[in-house]
């Protein structure tokens, strides 16, 4: 039930039987109201004529007479049972045999009394047809089934008639019969009808879902249809659409710093560049000059660098960076970097291992990922004395692919560790190698979040130390632009 | 050697074209996007430096106009947009080279050799100066006579200098032949490589095989 489509086909289906249900069961009352009425009509015609054979002095009469006036009349189909003034028996039909008529009505099924009353109250119950002083109701008589009775008096005799309600009872057995038939029809037809129905109610929704997919950091400008109707649905995608409006407009606004502020930036730093370097290429320094013009050099260099990484994680937060995914394995990767983070660690007089387990391939981009490993590698080598050592494992697990740089430097306390991440955090104990700008790790972050993966620090199995490690999952999820919209 | 430079920023561009003219380069030095067109349209160019953002237009549309026109003129591409989109859209675009701002004056003229020698790369497959022999096919380095063993990344380094005796080369450019990156700069990794180059073929510190530019890059002797 994981589509709103299927909720709603299912939705429609439990409607329709339900109100089929009601429909039966109003039908079936009425049915066998009508039956009833009808049985009722020939209930007080055979009284009358029970009345017409004992005649009009019908309450003189003997119990014998009774029964001689009657036994002409001998029907097959009506139970006849005549009480005299005394309340005794005094006649009973053949077909009754021993048995008696019961005086007292059973218990009605509540829901046909309650539809009783409602048809009452709306006065389309059958007018009765009886004389006043008769009743009619229903008992269940042994080997007979359930009756229907009618109970008259005529002078001090009380009559009761009754006949079997077996062709009722039948009828709706036949009407039951009918309805299962019904039902199953009905759970295919309204399962059809169901699902076309939530198609045609949920296109709107997927040309939303459709140009939401297609919306992405490159093409903001789209925007979703919106139909001139005005209805919850074009509500909501006109809702949509200004949000993406002010989603463009702020996107636009962090590209248009980005590049407003590189170039105001970086001009008068080239002219600086070439202003020092021009200074010293022109000769006739003391040495302690041009030492004080290298040092220049060198902060206009890390100047940059630190604009730089601002701007990357300014426009990496807007989502403004595109990443370019290709399939590599992870094993020759991580091989050809361990290739220069031997040379750097070398020169460090630190001791590097590395190790990768798992075969298949990982789906990022990897000039970016070679900056995060680089980033990680020099972090670790900053806080590893020498003579320490430096582990990087690489391992691909069924979804995901997890690198972790293990050091042997001084680790850094459990509650600074998510800090360490955010921008030109530094602790306390910085190395000495350190020359970073202090956003190395949080461009890091930036990078794996933008591959969809997680970047964090924990303890070293072993020691003293930190150990980071990131994850990336092994394909881009669905989620992120990678499904091709399908176009209706 | 004519040079046409195409900077809004008035100091920068005329820094840039006294910089060109005292190495004997003959610079022209426009500030916006019309200017640009009536100076490549009234004469050619053997290589146009253009920076991106120009007041009356985009440098890359420019940049395009002219590759649909049929202009070949080598572009190298100067901005202050370093955003590694920005790049590959502009050398997409038919751009020769990018550099991003700050640069050296050094770096830009080893980057203008590099887009002049383009046209006429040597294919030799055998390169050799002062005793370094380097045999491109085989993969063998040999110093006076005796072979050296180099890693991949140090003989493709050694052969970076080879091809360009003599001529300074800045670390952002090296670092993309290397590496086809420019972040690696931030690391100390280049001279780590270049110690150990140092370590295997200069036998007398006194007369040294490569010379540090501090700030700038390297040159082989």
């Amino acid at each position: 039930m994981k589509s709103v489509g299927v909720r709603i086909a299912f939705w429609y289906m439990a409607a329709s039987l339900l109100t089929l249900g009601c429909f039966f069961r109003v039908g079936r009352f009425l049915l066998e109201q009508h039956m009833i009425h009808s049985l009722d009509l020939g209930l007080a015609s055979e009284f009358e004529q029970v009345k017409r054979r004992l005649g009009p002095e019908a309450a003189d009469l003997a119990p014998a007479q009774v029964a001689e006036r009657l036994a002409l009349n001998a029907s097959v189909r009506y139970l006849i049972e005549v009480h005299g003034a005394d309340g005794r028996v005094t006649y009973r039909s053949r077909n009754l045999s021993d048995r008696v008529i019961p005086d007292k009505a059973m218990q009605g099924h509540l829901v046909s009394l309650a539809l009783k009353r409602f048809f009452q109250s709306l006065k389309m119950g059958s007018p009765q047809q009886l004389p006043a002083d008769g009743r009619t109701y229903n008992a269940i008589v042994g080997d007979l089934g359930e009756l229907r009775i009618a109970e008259y008096s005529a002078g001090n005799l009380m009559i009761r008639v009754a006949v079997p309600k077996e062709q009722v009872r039948n009828l709706v057995v036949a009407y039951q019969e009918v309805f299962y038939g019904m039902v199953i029809l009905m759970v295919i037809a309204s399962s059809v009808i169901g699902f076309a129905l939530s198609r045609i109610l949920l296109r709107p929704l997927r040309q939303i879902q459709a140009t939401a997919i297609q919306i992405g950091s490159d093409n903001l400008g789209e925007r979703i249809p919106v139909s001139t109707v005005e209805d919850e649905i074009s509500n909501l995608a006109r809702l949509l659409n200004q949000m993406f409006d002010r989603l463009e407009s702020s996107f636009n606004q962090v590209r248009r710093f980005a590049a407003e502020a590189s170039h105001e930036l970086k001009t008068p730093l080239s002219l600086m560049r070439l202003q020092t370097e021009k200074l010293l290429t022109e000769g006739g320094l003391t040495p302690a000059q041009e030492e004080s013009l290298h040092v220049v050099v060198e902060e206009i260099t890390r100047l940059n660098k630190i604009i730089e990484e601002l701007l990357f994680l300014s426009r990496a937060e807007a989502a403004a960076i595109t990443i370019v995914r290709k399939p590599v394995d992870p094993r020759t990767y991580i091989e050809s970097f361990a290739q220069d983070a031997q040379v750097l660690a070398d020169s460090r007089d630190v001791r590097l291992t590395h190790m990768h387990s798992g075969d298949g391939r990982v789906e990022f981009d990897p000039r970016w990922l070679r900056q995060v490993l680089l980033n990680l590698l020099s972090n670790a080598l900053n806080y590893t004395p020498p003579g320490k050592r430096v582990t990087v494992t690489s391992q691909l697990m069924p979804h995901t692919w997890r690198v972790a740089f293990e050091d042997e430097g001084p680790g850094v306390p459990p509650a600074e560790r998510e800090r360490i991440f955010e921008h030109f955090v530094r602790l306390a104990h910085t190395a000495q190698h350190d020359k970073g700008s202090g956003l190395g790790l949080a461009i890091c972050r930036s990078i794996i979040i933008l591959h969809q993966g997680r970047i964090w620090a924990e303890d070293t199995s072993t020691g003293p130390g930190l150990r980071v490690v990131f994850e990336i999952p092994l394909t881009a999820a669905t989620s992120a632009g990678a499904v091709t919209p399908r176009t209706s | 050697m004519k040079i046409l430079i195409v900077e809004d920023e008035r100091r920068l561009g005329q820094f840039i074209r006294k910089g060109l003219s005292e190495r004997s380069y003959t610079a022209t030095w426009v500030a916006s996007c019309r200017e640009a067109r009536d100076a490549l349209c009234e004469t050619g160019y053997d290589v146009i430096i253009l920076d991106l953002g120009l007041p009356d237009g985009d440098g890359l549309a420019l940049l395009k106009e002219w590759r649909q026109n049929g202009f070949n003129e080598p572009v190298l591409i100067l901005s202050a947009r370093d955003a590694v989109q920005d790049r590959v859209r502009g050398l997409d675009l038919g751009a020769d080279d990018y550099m991003p701002k700050p640069f050296s004056l050094e770096e830009l003229l080893a980057r203008i050799r590099s887009l002049l020698r383009r046209q006429a790369t040597s294919k030799e497959t055998v390169l050799e100066h002062r005793g370094v022999r380097m045999d491109l096919l085989a993969r063998i380095v040999t110093h006076q006579g005796q072979p050296v063993e180099f890693t991949s990344r140090e003989f493709a380094l050694l052969e970076v200098f080879l091809q360009n005796v003599g001529r300074v080369l800045p670390r952002t450019l090296i670092c993309e032949k290397i590496w086809e990156s420019h972040y690696d700069i931030d690391t100390n990794l280049l001279d780590v490589y270049m110690s150990k180059l140092r370590m295997k073929l200069e036998a007398d510190p006194a007369n040294p095989l490569f010379k540090t530019l501090r700030g700038v890059g390297y040159q082989l002797l």
